[in-house]
């Protein structure tokens, strides 16, 4: 499907239309606000930004590590985005009882977690947890960063990205939509490999055809090592 | 070394870079060229070369700085030490403070600031070499550089300036012509309305002058605009899904 580039200021639509993000109107005509491609599908105007920093909706999964304040009963985490993210004590995965167990013992500074956005308060603060299935703290591996709007490519159609790699790499892979990605492989040259491809697909990510692509590079790589 | 003054400044209907009246300095903008800014910016117009870096929305600090409804719009520009013929000073100085808040105020009017409350935008503008008009071009590069770090904006801002020489109204003055000329005038626009959200004026013109100016420089900056939207099509053209 062939998406148009919009520019900030670039007519979108006219007239009643419902809309998405990346739109403003003005009068009767609608406007894009954001750089991206423009989507029309499912009755609504929005536009798909290319470029951007993060910014924690509700029901986001994010890579994230423990900051050094800790609190008497929450953690702060560094999720990567303009505004504070906080775990309380009842949000870990497992009941602690924060005034038995100093939580700087639970957790300590520089632990990174996979983790559920939760609520955006009205304050801008950012509350998650790990009490959402899937939620865990990530030991070991390597974690790099790649830009956040290229996450959804990096996760595929349906996570079909993600399933690809997993399937040709056997490594442990979690994307988070902070733009954090986790790999956890059985050495470091698959691990290099791995981290190449989602370089690879983040640098690639407005062409078609791509997981093809990247498995056959995978394929390739592998047959060296 | 320094060219003194020019007894004519148009000969032949052509000016002494050989440019008509109302044309413009070869205009080149290219966005996203620095990798770790959030967006960014270069451009090369006429002896100008500037750097725009944006950064952002990120954390504020000083965090007494930060207010809650909306975000922070930051505006730094600077001149390289080497950008002009006599040595400049690094640092700020009256001159780049005013620029920055100009340019700042410019900006302001375009961008969503109220979607991002608590937090800073930042916009560095570096001139790298400088030949009259780096304000415009500073504005230029800045608003090309915030669309490339995905920053919600009601518009792009194009800027150029016009301005009277010996006696004729020429648009975007190069450095003779501005050091010599008698007027300058730039103007920043939002296209899409027409509303006018920066207009300096350097020297002095009459009534009829100035709107002749305005018009122009207006005009120059419609020709601006569809290179800036050239520039951020180049950097992301071709994208499908």
């Amino acid at each position: 499907m062939e998406r148009k580039l919009v520019i900030p200021g670039e007519e979108v639509a006219r007239g009643k239309v419902k809309l998405g993000d990346g739109v403003y109107r003005d009068g009767e005509r609608v406007y894009a606000s954001v750089l991206g491609l423009l989507d029309t599908a499912r009755g609504q105007v929005r536009v798909i930004p290319l470029t951007g920093r993060y910014f924690p909706k509700v029901g986001d999964f994010v890579i994230g590590v423990v900051k050094g304040t800790i609190y008497e009963t929450a953690w702060e985490v560094d999720i990567n985005c303009p505004y504070l993210a906080i775990l309380n004590a009842s949000d870990y995965y497992r009941e602690v009882d924060p005034f038995r167990t100093p939580l700087r013992r639970v957790m300590s500074p520089g632990t990174t977690i996979y983790a559920y956005v939760r609520e955006v308060a009205p304050n801008r603060r950012i509350y998650i947890t790990m009490r959402q299935r899937g939620s865990r703290v990530i030991r070991g591996g390597r974690l790099i960063q790649i830009s956040p709007a290229k996450v959804p490519r990096v996760i595929g159609r349906k996570r079909s990205m993600i399933s690809m790699i997993v399937k040709e790499t056997g490594c442990r892979l979690l994307v988070g939509q902070n733009g954090l990605v986790w790999i956890g492989a059985k050495n470091q040259a698959v691990a290099d490999i791995v981290e190449r491809a989602v370089r690879k697909i983040e640098a690639e990510a407005h062409t078609s055809g791509l997981t093809d692509r990247i498995k056959e590079m995978i394929v390739k790589e592998r047959e060296k090592v | 070394m320094k060219v003194g003054e020019p007894e004519e400044f148009i000969i032949d209907g052509k000016r002494l870079d050989g440019r008509r009246v109302d044309e413009l300095r070869p205009l080149k903008i290219e966005a996203g060229v620095l990798k770790r800014a959030d967006g960014s910016a270069y451009l090369e117009w006429g002896g100008n070369r500037v750097l725009a870096a944006c950064y952002g929305p990120r954390e504020i600090h000083p965090r007494h700085e930060a207010n809650p409804q909306r975000a922070v719009l930051r505006t730094y520009y600077s001149m390289a030490p080497f950008s002009v013929y006599e040595r400049k000073r690094p640092g700020p100085d009256r001159r780049s403070m005013e620029i920055s808040k100009v340019t700042r105020q410019a900006l302001e009017s375009v961008v969503f600031t109220h979607l991002y409350p608590m937090t800073a935008i930042d916009v560095y503008i570096e001139i790298l070499q400088a030949q009259a008009g780096t304000r415009c071009a500073g504005i230029t590069a800045a608003s090309v550089a915030l669309a490339d770090a995905g920053i919600p904006m009601k518009d792009l801002v194009p800027a150029c300036a016009a301005g009277k020489v010996g006696g004729h109204i020429v648009l975007d003055l190069f450095d003779i012509e501005d050091n010599y000329g008698e007027a300058d005038l730039p103007v920043a626009i939002v296209p899409r309305t027409g509303e006018v959200s920066l207009l300096q004026m350097d020297g002095n013109l009459t009534q009829e002058e100035f709107e002749q100016a305005f018009k122009l420089a207006i005009k120059g900056c419609m020709q601006v605009y569809e290179k800036q939207k050239e520039a951020l099509r180049r950097r992301y053209g071709g994208s499908r899904e």
